[in-house]
């Protein structure tokens, strides 16, 4: 199991939950986690509260600065200088430097921008490509481009607050405070988080998107992140028709209130409203009467549609899906095998950059050539990228996921206000405190 | 057929018929006695059923009232504003009553909770809200929609309370081959449950069954080579039908018991039909060689051999018969040797009658000429002498002419007497037919005698036959002297040949006054004759000479319109 990008990125930062009783934050202590499953990404994001980044975004999706303080670019995006922060160490001590930085960034940036050169000089770090790279800075706040280092033993070496102290692959992992973080020690002493538990007795615990109500113990805050992962059916090559009437029989309400228990917005949008900020636009009603007609027009056998095998909450919807489609004479078939006509996805928003977003889902249903003409300085290429992708059916948004973690009593951020402002997707471990008396 | 054949099928059929019957009948009493056996066991079959379905019902809606007794459905009646979170609350509770199918429902008949089709919240049940009370009604069968299909239900309905109406809750099990598979199992007796919602899995007896049922609503039975099935409707609470009970009680058993009472009959039949040929061949022994020796008896006494004497080797109807055969060969034979007794006197009379006639006619001459000669002599004198010797010249002629007279007569006689074996040689019948009427033509052309036609009819195939040549000609000869003197005011005499096969056929016919039938039957009597001056010996010489050359001889005569011979004469040898 591998722990989802969005969920290090959550535990990455803090925000901090008001609390009676809470008055200032303690240092010391340990914070259990339990976390259910591992996704993909998950050794990306648990980067996030060991490395860092260059820069981050915040909730308007303003570009801030972590470990760069500076940066300018030329005219034509194609070089980038960069302006490291000073008195930043790794974790074992060596000081940040733009020598010891570039190794990581230039792997990352090889992977998105193909060939990249960068200059390295004291704390000037210099990125140039034949290219134009405008969305450079939105690239180098995703969790891929975190500044890192491997030990002899092959352990994760960052500049983050919390250092690996102990790691058993996908069972537990055990962070230490950084003392010499560069932004100050975190109020932890430590961080203890456990894989696939899923028992909710941890002080800090996901709860994972589903139809299955979680009685919580007494005490217990949930806290929720905006939503941030796109659940959809990709249409690959099924017939346009028959996605068009398939679009017109699914109710999503249901979908978001009832199957992910409030925990997701509907989805008429590949971006969610707060992303996008123009989501409301593609606003529709079912429709099963003109599925009908539509349907009527075409001739097609049942078709299936796939879900991955253990995750129940996209085979609720999918029967959900299979049973709306039914109303209108479309035989759907729910399958976790992996030959379906259909597909349903889970498509985690990475960032609050809404033309990065549209153009990695654009690419992933396939495209790739008006994803080209997306132009990130001219927003309304973005609507018309999205009303494209939407009116061709490929890709069908059912609800938009937040997620939740339930956080137990004795466990306070700080600074609470401030935190849920800055960053809308996490939870920040740094801000994190625990209250020793109130017990685990 | 032979008497043994008819001994062997009478004894063989005696035996199969009766073995047959007793098979027939006590495979007619086995049917009838297994049928009975059939009708308890379906009959108790099916209360087996509906006792299991009354206990089942019974035990669905206690378990449906728990869960509506539970906490959860409590606390979702008194909070029917928020639904989403009982979204899962069927799944577990039917987990925990062990109910195949439970739902939540709102006083609207929209599903807030579905087990066994969880997608399925917000749809309407629109047949849960009604006027009357649920709480008291029983469990019934109702078809559930399910996302893979449909199943059949025993379901029971209670309601609850809530703040803005009734809460329905919904709950039952399936009934369905585990269902039926745990009711108490019936040797020779299976179960089966066709949902009426299904497509017909097969053809059988069993589909063309279920057929019957979903037109007519009831029940009905049909049975087969290998099973007699029921069929019973299972209906819902408005009467629809939903399934059809199969209740198939094996007739294997009854299968192999008529097919040993088959083979039973089959051995005792074949063990019949062995024995019938052992005894037909037996009785045919003991009773067909008295028999066989008694028709061989007949058949020499057929041949002539009348003094044969049959075997009398029993005293039963055989023997009898036997002994009356015998009885019956020596009253032949003694009257067979009174018979050639008698037709000697006869013929012998005969003889003598016509030799005394054919004898007194030339005699009374002889006696007359005599007696005139004597007393030509006695009164002969010297004037007289001429006249005496030209009476005795006419005298001694009619002397002479009256010897030679019965000269002939005695010739004719002699020639019947001593007729020779024939010189078979081949002979043209048609050249024969010529020569024999061209020796006529004179007398027939002679003045003074009657007009006779004369008429050759020859068949030019008629060819040649092996036979003597004098004596065909002579019984020809005959024939035609025969039908001459029928016609003595003249008429038409006619000669036909022909060939037929491997015969040859000569006929001679005549247009005088025919014969009776009394006639016809003597006409070859030897001496027999209707004429004034025949010796009788004519038409049994032609009879003895075709009959010397194995040919037959037979005459039709019609009175009045003539009479015609026909002679047959084999070509063999030829």
């Amino acid at each position: 199991m591998r722990l989802p990008g969005w969920a290090w990125l959550a535990l990455s930062s803090l925000i901090c939950i008001p609390l009676a009783g809470a008055t200032r934050p303690r240092y010391g202590g340990t914070l259990t986690v339990e976390l259910s499953t591992l996704g993909t990404g998950g050794e990306t994001a648990l980067a996030m509260s060991i490395t860092e980044t260059l820069v981050r975004i915040n909730a308007r999706g303003e570009i801030q600065p972590v470990l760069a303080v500076a940066w300018q670019h030329d005219p034509d995006f194609k070089r980038w200088r960069f302006s490291l922060r000073t008195k930043v160490t790794f974790h074992d001590g060596e000081a940040l430097t733009a020598a010891s930085a570039a190794p990581a960034l230039l792997a990352a940036l090889k992977q998105k921008y193909g060939e990249v050169s960068i200059e390295a000089g004291g704390q000037a770090l210099v990125v140039e490509s034949d290219h134009a790279m405008p969305q450079l800075l939105e690239e180098l706040a995703l969790p891929d481009t975190a500044i890192f280092r491997k030990s002899d033993a092959n352990m994760l070496i960052g500049t983050g607050p919390f250092r690996v102290i102990a790691w058993e692959p996908e069972r537990r992992l055990t962070l230490a405070a950084f003392n010499d973080y560069w932004d100050g020690r975190p109020y932890l002493d430590s961080v203890e988080i456990e894989f696939g538990s899923g028992r909710g007795h941890g002080d800090l615990f996901d709860i994972p998107v589903g139809p299955a109500r979680r009685i919580l113990p007494d005490g217990v805050t949930t806290w929720l992140s905006e939503p941030r992962t796109l659940v959809a059916i990709a249409g690959g090559n099924a017939d346009p028709v028959l996605l068009q009437a398939l679009a017109l029989t699914i109710d999503r309400a249901p979908i978001a209130n009832v199957l992910a228990q409030h925990k997701g917005d509907v989805a008429f949008g590949v971006l969610p409203q707060w992303v996008s900020g123009y989501e409301f636009l593609f606003q529709s009603t079912p429709d099963v009467a003109r599925a009908k007609q539509l349907m009527a027009q075409v001739h097609l056998g049942p078709m299936s549609l796939g879900y991955p095998a253990d995750n129940l909450f996209l085979r609720s919807v999918a029967e959900r899906v299979a049973l709306n489609a039914r109303d209108a004479g479309i035989t759907i078939q729910p399958t976790s095998t992996g030959n379906a006509t259909l597909r349903l996805i889970e498509w985690p928003i990475e960032s609050t950059d809404s033309a990065h977003e549209l153009k990695r889902i654009a690419e992933q249903i396939g495209a790739n050539e008006r994803a080209k003409q997306l132009d990130a300085s001219k927003p309304e290429t973005l609507y018309q990228l999205e009303r494209s992708l939407l009116d061709d059916h490929r890709i069908i948004p059912l609800v938009h996921l937040r997620e939740t973690f339930g956080i137990s009593p004795r466990v306070h951020f700080q600074p609470p206000s401030q935190t849920t402002a800055s960053d809308p997707f996490a939870l920040h471990l740094e801000d994190a405190w625990v209250d020793q008396k109130a017990g685990p | 057929m032979s008497f043994r054949t008819k001994i062997f099928l009478s004894i063989t059929a005696t035996v199969v018929l009766s073995v047959w019957v007793v098979a027939a009948v006590v495979s007619t009493l086995v049917t009838q006695s297994f049928q009975r056996r059939d009708d308890q066991r379906t009959a108790t079959a099916v209360g087996q059923l509906q006792r299991e379905i009354g206990r089942r019902g019974a035990e669905v809606a206690r378990r449906v009232e728990a869960v509506a007794d539970s906490d959860a459905v409590q606390r979702l009646a008194v909070n029917l504003s928020e639904t989403s979170q009982y979204f899962t609350a069927a799944q577990t509770l039917a987990q925990e009553q062990s109910l195949d199918f439970l739902q939540l429902v709102g006083p609207d008949g929209a599903i807030i909770s579905s087990a066994e089709w969880p997608a399925r919240f917000g749809y309407k049940e629109d047949w849960l809200p009604q006027p009357f009370d649920w709480n008291t009604q029983p469990a019934f069968l109702k078809k559930e929609d399910l996302s893979d299909g449909s199943a059949l239900g025993l379901i029971a309905v209670r309601s609850v309370k809530a703040a803005d109406g009734m809460l329905y809750v919904a709950g039952g099990q399936r009934l369905d081959k585990a269902f039926l598979d745990s009711l108490p199992a019936t040797d020779g007796v299976r179960l089966q449950i066709y949902r009426n919602f299904e497509p017909r899995e097969s053809a059988g007896a069993a589909a063309a069954l279920v057929d019957d049922v979903r037109r007519k609503s009831r029940e009905l039975s049909r049975v087969t080579d290998a099973a007699s099935i029921t069929a019973i409707p299972l209906e819902g609470r408005d009467k629809q039908l939903l399934a059809i009970l199969l209740v198939e009680n094996s007739r294997a058993e009854l299968l192999s018991l008529k097919r040993y009472i088959q083979e039973t009959a089959a051995a005792v039949g074949a063990a019949g039909v062995l024995l019938g040929l052992i005894l037909s061949f037996w009785t045919a022994s003991r009773v067909t060689r008295p028999l066989r020796d008694l028709a061989s008896s007949v058949r020499e006494v057929a041949m002539g051999k009348w003094d044969t004497r049959a075997n009398v080797s029993s005293s039963d109807e055989v023997g009898q018969l036997a002994r009356d055969f015998n009885g019956m060969t020596q009253q032949l034979v003694e009257q067979r040797d009174r018979m050639i007794q008698a037709e000697r006197v006869a013929a012998w009379r005969e003889l003598a009658r016509r030799l005394a006639h054919e004898l007194k006619n030339p005699l009374f001459p002889l006696q007359i000429t005599i007696e005139n000669l004597q007393r030509a002599r006695d009164a002969s004198t010297k004037q007289f002498d001429d006249q005496f010797d030209e009476i005795f010249r006419e005298s001694t002629f009619t002397l002479l002419a009256e010897l030679a007279h019965l000269k002939t007569i005695v010739g004719r006689f002699s020639d019947f007497a001593k007729m020779p074996a024939p010189q078979l040689e081949p002979v043209n019948v048609n050249q024969m037919a010529r020569d024999v009427i061209q020796l006529f033509e004179a007398q027939l052309r002679a003045p003074g005698q009657p007009p006779v036609e004369t008429r050759l009819q020859l068949a030019a195939d008629a060819g040649e036959v092996p036979a003597d040549p004098d004596q065909l000609h002579r019984a020809l000869r005959n024939l035609i002297l025969n039908a001459l003197d029928a016609m003595p005011q003249g008429g038409a005499l006619t000669i036909r040949t022909a060939r037929h096969d491997s015969k040859v056929v000569i006929e001679v016919s005549d247009t005088g006054e025919g014969l009776t039938p009394e006639e016809c039957d003597r006409l070859f009597t030897p001496y027999y004759t209707t004429k004034q001056h025949g010796t009788g010996l004519g038409l049994a010489i032609v009879q003895s000479v075709v009959s010397d050359h194995k040919g037959a001889i037979s005459v039709h005569s019609v009175p009045g319109k003539g009479t015609t011979f026909r002679i047959e004469l084999g070509t063999a040898n030829v």
